[in-house]
């Protein structure tokens, strides 16, 4: 007998998903469900939030940088003006979070700092891991250790070339700190082989690394490498 | 080069400074020891996202926490400090995110936020509520 297709029916395998509940996702619910019931925030809070940081993500912050290699009038604007340039790939520091949190001081000041063939910037928050997530989504897991935070400043080509960033001496490198006012992103150099790409093609390969400056832009290369995540050794000192 | 701001120099002693109490917590350690991993999970039934569904809601709960305009329950900067030093101390061979979770209801309960009886009791209503299939 044929079978009768059904309307709407799935057509395609269904997608691999997890099939049981852990107790880490329930210890979430719960310490969520608890605060909200202790009073500590309420659940449109957390709801508003939560949808807001679902729409963030690396594209907006590779495409400004595509738009600024391929417009010179745009680079002039993304690196004077980092908020207003970042109207132009849909993202409004001012206006997109949700009203009531914080206050927009906070978090607007972003500044694009422009690669040249001899100076590289790297961006890091020595202190936390304060990054612009309104145009760069979260920040890795690396970014967020203190292993990285505190040897970047410390031996900044070193740890590039960990990240498989061999830079020659001649260039000099940056390391910009981030902090509660100013966020950065890195506006790398365009690389050779990319000449008459569009603006699609060329946002494709302006990963997240590259926009934190730990990698720089191949025309191959349209992913961020794993990382691995090492504890740190040395404490702290302040001189 | 590199300028590190001497504010945040301050800001960084200021934190170093603070007491934290680490010692463990027995329903976080049970957690620790039988839960299972995202990576785990993961890898067993072929899910490629490389984060769990619920570190949104994990995220969103240490920012609202913070970013009340008023009462800001556990600003981020002490967060994050608390967070490193647990996962130094207590948390070290937890992966992230999970360690983040770890982290963020131990300085919940020592700061007396959310009480560690009222966790467990909750948890096991969200287990059954989850499970309810």
């Amino acid at each position: 007998m044929a079978e009768k297709k059904i309307e709407g029916e799935h057509l395609h395998p269904p997608a691999a998903m997890v099939d049981e509940v852990s107790e880490f996702e329930i210890l979430e619910i719960a310490v969520r469900e608890l605060a909200i019931e202790k009073g500590l925030f309420s659940a449109d809070d957390h709801r508003r939030w939560s949808d807001y940081m679902e729409t963030v993500g690396p594209l907006p912050a590779g495409r400004l940088v595509a738009k600024a290699w391929l417009d010179p009038e745009f680079k002039k604007l993304a690196v004077t003006d980092g908020i207003k340039a970042s109207l132009s790939v849909g993202i409004d520091w001012i206006n997109d979070m949700p009203s009531s949190f914080g206050t927009p001081s906070d978090y607007c000041n972003l500044r694009v700092l422009e690669d040249t063939p001899k100076l590289k910037h790297v961006v890091v928050c020595t202190l936390c891991s304060c990054y612009p997530r309104p145009i760069l989504g979260q920040s890795p897991e690396w970014y967020r250790t203190p292993n990285y935070r505190r040897r970047i400043v410390r031996w900044p080509r070193q740890v590039l070339s960990e990240f498989g960033l061999q830079l020659p001496e001649d260039v000099e490198v940056r390391v910009e700190d981030s902090n509660q006012k100013s966020r950065f992103i890195v506006l790398p150099v365009r690389p050779e082989g990319t000449e008459g790409w569009t603006e699609d093609q060329l946002a494709e390969i302006v990963t997240r690394d590259c926009l934190i400056g730990v990698a720089v832009p191949k025309p191959d290369k349209t992913a961020n490498d794993k990382r691995s995540v090492h504890p740190a050794i040395n404490p702290v000192e302040h001189h | 080069m590199t300028d590190i701001n001497p504010e945040k120099i301050e800001l960084d002693m200021e934190m170093t400074s603070r007491n934290l109490d680490d010692s463990p917590i027995s329903l976080l350690e049970k957690i620790k020891k039988e839960g299972r991993v995202w990576d785990d999970l993961s890898e067993q039934y072929g899910v490629d996202n490389p984060d769990p569904p619920w570190k949104v809601g994990l995220d969103s709960t240490c920012d609202v926490l913070a970013e009340l305009s008023c009462s800001q329950p556990l600003p981020a900067l002490e967060r994050r400090w608390e967070e490193d030093e647990l996962s130094k101390k207590l948390y070290a061979d937890v992966p992230f995110p999970e360690r983040q979770l770890l982290a963020l209801a131990h300085s919940m309960i020592r700061r007396g936020l959310i009480d560690e009886g009222d966790l467990a009791r909750h948890m096991k209503i969200v287990d059954k509520r989850l499970n309810m299939v």
